[in-house]
C-alpha cells in the first residue's frame, strides 16, 4: 500500500492536532502525556494510512470501537460464507455473536457520535485483513475467534490503567464506564463459549485466567501490536495514557 | 489532592500484578478508616436516565466485604458439591466435573484474592457464613431447591444463578471503585472470569436440553420466578434501553443500523439481540439480598 495515498480519502489532514499528539509522544512520562491533554479538539487524528488515538476518553472510546468494528467484521466474514463442517448451533452462535458485536459497534459509534475517528469516511470504512485465518473449517473458524475474544476480554479488561490527570476529563471516563462494562462481561462470555467449541474445559484456562481467578487484561500498547496483522492501516496508541 | 494521589500511584504501581500489592495498603487503610464515599460529587450530579434505584454510597471496604460474602457463596457451594461422597455419580461424567472444578478453584482463589486485600487494608475479615443451598435455612423454612445436592440440573441452576448474579454484582460496584486503578482492574477482573463461568453453566445446561443460551436472553428458560427475591437475579437483565453519559437513549429500535441479517429480524427478536449484548448491574442491597437465600 502507498504510503502517500490515503485510506481515508473523506478525511482531512489534521495537522495541527497531529502535531500536538506527537509532539506528546516524544515526552518520555506517561504522567506529562495525560497533564497535556487539556484541549477540547478531541477526534482522532488520521494520517495517510496511520490512525493515532488521542489522549483522553475519545481516543480509549475510539479504541474500543475499532476493536468492535474488527470483530463485527470477522463474524460477519464468517456468517457470510459459514464452514462446511458447521453446525446449525454454530451457525446460531455465530450468528449471534455477529449480532452482538454490531450492537457493539454501533453503540460506541453512537457514543463517539462526531467524535468517530471515521466520522467522514461515509462507504470508506476500513477492510480489516483476516487472510491469516483458515476460515473454511469449523474448527479454524473457532480457533480465529478465540483469540479475537481473548483480545477482547483482556482490552476491556485493561481499561481500568487509562491514567488521567485532568478531573474533567476522568469523569467523562467514569461516566463511560458503566455502559463498557455492561459490554465486557458480554465479551467474556463469548470467549468462553467460543473455547470450550474447541476444547472440552478450557473456558476459563490457566492461559487466560491466572493464579489469582483474575481474567486477562492488556493495555492498548499491548494489544496493538496483537492486532496489526488485522488492520489495513497502522494504529498509533502511544499517546493513550495507561500504566 | 488528586495530582499528589496520581504520583502516589505511580510509586506504587507494580506492573504485573493487581493483586496484593502491598504498597496499596496505607491507601486503602485511609479510605477504610475514614469511611469516605468514592462517589465523587461530580459524579453524583450527573444524570442518571436508567433505573437508578436506591442511591448507594459504598466505601472500598463495602464493596470488598460484598465481593467476598459471594466469592464465599460460590466457593462454598462448589466445594459441597465436590466433596459429595457419591460426587462421581452426582456429576455424571468426568467433563462436567473438571468443568465445576475448575470454577471451584476460581472462586477459592477470589476468597483468598479479597482477604488479603482486606487484610493488607488493614481490615477486619469477615468469616465464612453458614450456607445452606437448599435455601431452607437450616431446615427451618421450604426448601427453595430440595435437591441441589442430588440432582446436577437443579445444581447447575443455581450455579448458573449464583454466577449471573455475580456479574451483575461486581458491575454494580464499579461506580465505587472509579478512584482506585488497581483496584477497579481487580474487580474487573473477578467480573470477567464470572462472566466465564456463567456462559459455561449455560452451555453445561444447554447440552443436557434447557432452553438457555450462553449470554442472557429474555427467552431463557426461566430458572426464578418473576416478583420472588430469587427473580431478582433476572430482574431487569432484558433492559434495551441504554444511554450514553451525555444521556442519549441508545436508538436501537429506530436509527441505528444494528439489523444487518438476512432476513432482517423483527423488531423482538432484535431488541433480545440487544439485551443479550449487555449486562445490567445489581445494586450492593439487591445483591445482598440474593445472597441471603443461601444464608443462615
Amino acid at each position: 500500500m502507498s504510503d502517500s495515498a490515503s485510506s481515508f480519502p473523506g478525511r482531512p489532514l489534521r495537522r495541527r492536532s497531529f502535531l500536538r499528539v506527537a509532539g506528546a509522544t516524544v515526552a518520555s512520562s506517561a504522567l506529562l502525556l495525560a497533564g497535556c491533554n487539556d484541549d477540547d479538539d478531541v477526534t482522532p487524528v488520521t494520517t495517510s494510512n496511520t490512525l493515532v488515538l488521542t489522549a483522553n476518553t475519545v481516543g480509549l472510546l475510539n479504541y474500543l470501537y475499532l476493536l468492535e468494528q474488527l470483530q463485527a467484521a470477522f463474524f460477519q466474514k464468517v456468517v457470510d460464507a459459514f464452514p462446511d463442517d458447521f453446525t446449525a448451533d454454530d451457525r446460531a452462535a455465530f450468528t449471534d455473536l455477529r449480532d452482538h458485536e454490531v450492537i457493539h459497534r454501533e453503540t460506541l459509534k453512537y457514543t463517539l457520535d462526531t467524535n468517530a475517528y471515521d466520522v467522514n469516511l461515509g462507504t470508506n470504512a476500513l477492510a480489516f485483513k483476516f487472510d491469516s485465518f483458515n476460515l473454511s473449517s469449523r474448527s479454524g473458524a473457532y480457533a480465529a475467534a478465540r483469540t479475537l475474544k481473548d483480545l477482547s476480554v483482556a482490552a476491556y479488561n485493561g481499561i481500568s490503567r487509562m491514567l488521567l490527570t485532568d478531573a474533567a476529563e476522568r469523569v467523562t471516563f467514569q461516566a463511560h464506564l458503566k455502559l463498557l462494562v455492561k459490554m465486557a462481561s458480554v465479551e467474556s462470555r463469548h470467549a468462553a463459549f467460543v473455547r470450550e467449541q474447541l476444547q472440552s474445559n478450557s473456558f476459563a484456562a490457566p492461559d487466560v485466567v491466572d493464579t489469582n481467578g483474575l481474567d486477562g487484561a492488556k493495555t492498548p500498547a499491548e494489544v496493538a501490536p496483537l492486532i496489526a496483522a488485522y488492520l489495513p492501516i497502522t494504529l498509533n496508541v502511544a499517546a493513550l495514557p495507561f500504566i | 489532592m488528586d495530582f499528589l494521589n496520581i504520583l502516589a500511584r505511580l510509586a506504587d504501581l507494580s506492573a504485573d500484578t493487581e493483586a496484593g500489592a502491598a504498597p496499596r495498603r496505607t491507601a486503602l487503610a485511609r479510605l477504610g478508616q475514614a469511611g469516605a464515599t468514592l462517589l465523587p460529587a461530580a459524579v453524583a450530579v450527573l444524570p442518571r436516565p436508567a433505573a437508578a434505584g436506591v442511591q448507594d454510597n459504598s466505601t472500598v471496604l463495602d464493596v470488598l466485604r460484598l465481593a467476598l460474602t459471594l466469592e464465599y457463596l460460590e466457593s462454598e457451594f462448589y466445594a459441597q458439591a465436590l466433596a459429595l461422597p457419591n460426587a462421581a455419580a452426582f456429576f455424571g461424567s468426568a467433563a462436567n466435573r473438571n468443568a465445576i472444578q475448575t470454577i471451584a478453584v476460581h472462586e477459592s482463589q477470589h476468597v483468598a484474592l479479597l482477604q488479603r486485600l482486606l487484610t493488607e487494608a488493614g481490615a477486619t475479615v469477615p468469616s465464612k457464613p453458614s450456607f445452606d443451598f437448599t435455601g431452607s435455612k437450616n431446615g427451618t423454612q421450604t426448601a427453595l431447591f430440595p435437591d441441589i445436592f442430588t440432582n446436577f440440573d437443579t445444581f447447575l441452576k443455581v450455579a448458573q444463578l449464583l454466577e449471573d448474579v455475580g456479574i451483575r454484582a461486581y458491575k454494580g460496584q464499579v461506580e465505587f471503585l472509579q478512584l482506585d486503578s488497581l483496584l477497579l482492574g481487580t474487580l474487573l477482573r473477578l467480573h470477567s472470569t464470572e462472566g466465564r463461568h456463567a456462559a459455561h453453566i449455560r452451555t453445561m445446561r444447554r447440552q443436557r436440553g434447557a432452553a438457555v443460551k450462553s449470554w442472557v436472553n429474555p427467552t431463557d428458560a426461566a430458572i426464578t420466578t418473576t416478583g420472588s427475591v430469587p427473580g431478582q437475579a433476572y430482574a431487569g437483565e432484558s433492559n434495551t434501553a441504554q444511554y450514553t453519559p451525555a444521556p442519549r437513549l441508545i436508538p436501537f429500535d429506530t436509527t441505528l443500523p444494528i439489523n444487518v441479517g438476512t432476513p432482517a429480524l423483527s423488531k423482538e427478536a432484535l431488541l433480545a439481540k440487544v439485551a443479550e449484548a449487555f449486562d445490567e448491574p445489581i445494586n450492593a442491597a439487591t445483591a445482598t439480598e440474593l445472597a441471603q437465600l443461601f444464608i443462615y
